[in-house]
């Protein structure tokens, strides 16, 4: 059994590494649990928005932050154009999957090609700075990242639950034709939608340029923990991705710490097969 | 009149299901349209609703060609519907069911008003404003069905069967109420199985039967139809 400081540290960085599976289901659970659109491109958007972010930090030495103000309104664009895609050719759920995994392979082969296949890494100063607390280290970056997540969570749940747009894209899912009726134009509240998911991933992408190693196949990484993340924190429910994103990396942590690392996939799906059989209304 | 249908023809895929069909509704109105199921009732209600595209046909509200008008601009115009069966959104609360009611902007202004009217109309609602929609009994549900209605601050309310599945004794109060949404000023389209009763509150009434109206008169004189009779009311 390890020691108690390890165990800690465990927990630390796998909450903080949850941070941003949560980060990365925000966006997906919003398309797939308010729009009944599955977007495998998600990640390669993301992925897009970190080398993006990695060419204008080496290249132009513009600081990430900077970056994000540029790449995170244009991922928007993309997702609004996108959105215009599913809408044109009456996308439904299955479809959506099939062809957003077409477009994730596209953009993955895109980003082959100008950036190769060699792995890349963002230097910068801040990257390995972290904070002493006690026994334990937190890095910085990541703390960041789970400060931003818990922010954006916070602040698109209480939008859908509060604001009369939020109320009319829960509405919309459960009976489109009712919302209309009173007046929703849900056409135009998803493309919304699709756009804020997008910009989710610009955000996420922004970190990951930070924090991770980046190569065209990272883009699949993190695609299971996530869509475990997606289903056990409720689709649709922003806060719910970032919660059990959290409890997903800190299980893992664990998991990895007490037992051996090759145990970490195990645990997130072992948790996705317990929720659902505990609560298959859960979908 | 506040709503003229001329020779509507809605359908389905290739089968139409309603024919040839014109009815009028005034002002201050309430005019029923009863007939057996299957007839094609909750099809013409939807497509006055703006939920269905008229094939061919004339459809007016208040003088303006509602044909081109898209859905989501229906209630915009003043048209609201208490569909069959309620169609609430069973996830949301009983308020935030009512708030969809006022989501277009003018409705939207007169949100705290038109609460408190709702509330007023049906007190139990009031209590259980932070309860589920899709908890409440069917009586209940019918309510908040009708206030999202009123919330839009209609000038016609379009009633789908609003009696369907309710124990008989709420279903005085549901015509009770019917009423009073017109003695508050807003016109009534009533679709109903509850023949004599979809009869009596009416101005006027016409009769749909395998997608066309068939006769239409006042309540006294279609009272006093054989047909009506023998078909409806079992005498």
């Amino acid at each position: 059994m390890p020691s108690a400081t390890l165990l800690g540290q465990a927990l630390i960085s796998g909450v903080l590494a949850g941070g941003m599976y949560g980060l990365l289901a925000m966006g997906l659970s919003l398309s797939w649990g308010l729009l009944r659109l599955v977007n495998l491109s998600h990640f390669a958007l993301a992925f897009l928005a970190a080398y993006i972010v990695y060419e204008l930090g080496t290249t132009w030495h513009v600081a990430p932050w900077w970056s994000a103000a540029l790449v995170v309104p244009a991922m928007f664009g993309i997702g609004a154009a996108q959105h215009w895609l599913f809408d044109r050719f009456r996308v439904n759920e299955l479809a959506s999957l099939l062809i957003t995994f077409s477009v994730a392979v596209i953009l993955e082969a895109g980003i082959q090609l100008y950036w190769t296949a060699d792995f890349r890494r963002y230097e910068t100063d801040y990257a390995t700075l972290s904070i002493k607390a006690g026994p334990f280290f937190i890095p910085v970056l990541e703390l960041a990242l789970c400060l931003v997540a818990g922010v954006l969570a916070w602040g698109t749940w209480l939008w859908l639950r509060k604001t009369f747009v939020g109320k009319a894209l829960r509405a919309s899912v459960e009976d489109a034709d009712i919302a209309a009726a009173y007046g929703v134009n849900h056409k135009q509240l998803a493309y919304l939608l699709s756009g804020i998911g997008a910009a989710y991933a610009g955000i996420a992408g922004t970190f990951i340029a930070l924090i991770a190693t980046l190569a065209p196949a990272e883009i699949w990484t993190w695609l299971g923990v996530v869509f475990a993340v997606v289903i056990i924190g409720r689709l649709g429910n922003p806060l719910g991705a970032l919660l059990a994103g959290m409890a997903i990396g800190a299980a893992q942590s664990l998991a990895m710490a007490v037992f051996s690392p090759a145990w970490a996939p195990v645990v997130s799906f072992s948790m996705l097969i317990i929720v659902l059989l505990w609560d298959p209304e859960w979908l | 009149m506040l709503l003229e249908a001329r020779n509507l023809h809605i359908g389905y895929g290739d089968a139409p299901a309603v024919w040839d069909v014109s009815l009028d509704v005034g002002v201050g109105e309430i005019v029923s349209v009863i007939g057996p199921n299957g007839a094609g009732k909750t099809t013409l209600i939807n497509a006055i609703a703006g939920l269905l595209r008229c094939r061919q046909g004339d459809l007016r509200f208040d003088g303006r060609d509602m044909t081109r008008v898209k859905a989501h601009d229906y209630c915009g115009h003043g048209i609201a519907l208490v569909p069959e069966g309620r169609r609430l959104f069973t996830k949301m609360s009983v308020e935030e069911n009512l708030e969809l009611g006022c989501y277009l902007a003018a409705a939207r202004a007169a949100r705290a008003q038109s609460l408190a009217r709702v509330y007023d109309l049906f007190p139990i609602l009031g209590q259980k404003r932070r309860q589920l929609a899709g908890e409440l009994s069917g009586g209940q549900q019918q309510m908040v069905a009708i206030g999202r209605a009123l919330m839009a601050r209609p000038r016609i309310v379009l009633f789908d069967e609003p009696s369907l599945g309710l124990a008989p004794s709420i279903v005085d109060d549901m015509f009770d109420i019917i009423a009073r949404v017109r003695d508050e000023g807003a016109a009534v389209l009533l679709v109903e199985q509850n023949v004599l009763k979809a009869i009596e509150i009416a101005d006027r009434a016409y009769v749909l039967e395998q997608g066309r109206i068939v006769t239409c008169g006042l309540p006294a004189d279609l009272l006093q139809q054989p047909h009506i009779r023998e078909a409806y009311l079992g005498v």
